[in-house]
């Protein structure tokens, strides 16, 4: 088994981070993610939020892997969540549900707010293979090498996000002024938007969704 | 918001991950301090919320992909990570020390 840790400070608050995080698909850093589908979510009698989300990605295989082994190169994944926004910690776990003879992956994310008001992150990951056939050590240290190099790209993705929802919190709310787009959209990471009429919502910020949604859409909203 | 696994979920799931992400905006930012009766309170006033909002939405998606999970058999995945859970030795030490920003 090989394990590989992480933490990574950001300069926001824990609510903004969190949100940017669970919005993070679809997002040009993202494009491997086929689907994604929360299949369970409920509010736990201390008030936290747990969620199970399922996950399609699509992964380039290494040449060395041999042929026949692996039947395609998409992988299902289930994650799991719990959100305390009184305690401000996420804790995420993320493992593959295919594909276990060649390797089995268990991410963990955590991020919890600091004393000063940031957000620090904290990445785990336990790679482990039975594959055996001299392959074992060599499966696992590609696992590591991608998730390392994944690591970076999920921040961009998640940056990004943040971003945007910076953007959309400084200017004025003006809702309801979404695009509806054609259900026969042509590129992966973008989304149609089915958005909710102001009123229909009861959130304090309600605005930051809605925009960042237009901000994916080809057209953004008008101002 | 990526698309469902199903096609024909998709369109129930980009309904509810609009409202969901709406909700959840307000969610994250409990306005009261953490007394546990507070608590309790904030947390049945949002699920009140949801429910009024998002609940109808919600099952409607959850019935078509819980369906089109059991249609592609991934009910049985996931119920077998569940009963195996290998992964769940202590870390081997041998992780380098942590980077940050």
């Amino acid at each position: 088994m090989k394990f590989f840790s992480q933490s990574f400070l950001y300069d926001d608050t824990w609510s903004i981070v969190s949100l940017a995080y669970f919005l993070r698909y679809p997002n040009p850093y993202a494009s491997h993610v086929i689907s994604c589908d929360v299949i369970s979510r409920e509010q736990t009698d201390n008030g936290t939020l747990m969620t199970t989300r399922l996950i399609l990605k699509r992964g380039n295989l290494p040449r060395w892997i041999p042929k026949g082994l692996v039947s395609r190169a998409e992988s299902w994944l289930v994650e799991e969540s719990e959100v305390d926004p009184f305690g401000k910690v996420v804790k995420c776990t993320t493992k593959n549900l295919d594909n276990l003879k060649v390797m089995r992956v268990e991410e963990s994310v955590q991020f919890r707010q600091t004393a000063d008001g940031k957000t620090l992150q904290h990445s785990e990951v336990r790679i482990m293979s039975g594959f055996g056939w001299g392959l074992t050590k060599r499966i696992e240290n590609y696992g590591i090498t991608k998730f390392q190099s994944n690591l970076q790209r999920s921040r961009d993705g998640v940056s990004l996000i943040l971003e945007l929802i910076r953007q959309s919190r400084l200017q004025p709310m003006t809702l309801g002024g979404n695009t509806l787009l054609p259900p026969n959209r042509t590129e992966p990471c973008r989304s149609p938007e089915v958005t909710q009429r102001p009123d229909d919502i009861e959130a304090p910020r309600k605005g930051s969704w809605s925009k960042i949604r237009g901000w994916w859409s080809r057209q953004p909203p008008p101002s | 918001m990526a698309e469902s696994l199903s096609p024909e979920c998709t369109p129930l799931k980009m309904k509810y991950d609009s409202c969901f992400n709406s909700w959840f905006e307000g969610y994250l930012e409990p306005a009261v301090a953490a007394r546990p009766e507070e608590r309790a309170a904030y947390s049945k006033k949002k699920a009140e919320e949801f429910q009024r909002n998002c609940g109808k939405i919600w099952e409607e998606y959850k019935s078509c992909v819980q369906k089109a999970v059991k249609d592609k058999g991934l009910d049985k995945l996931l119920q077998q990570a569940r009963e195996e859970n290998p992964l769940k030795e202590p870390p081997t030490g041998s992780s380098p020390p942590p980077t940050s920003k």
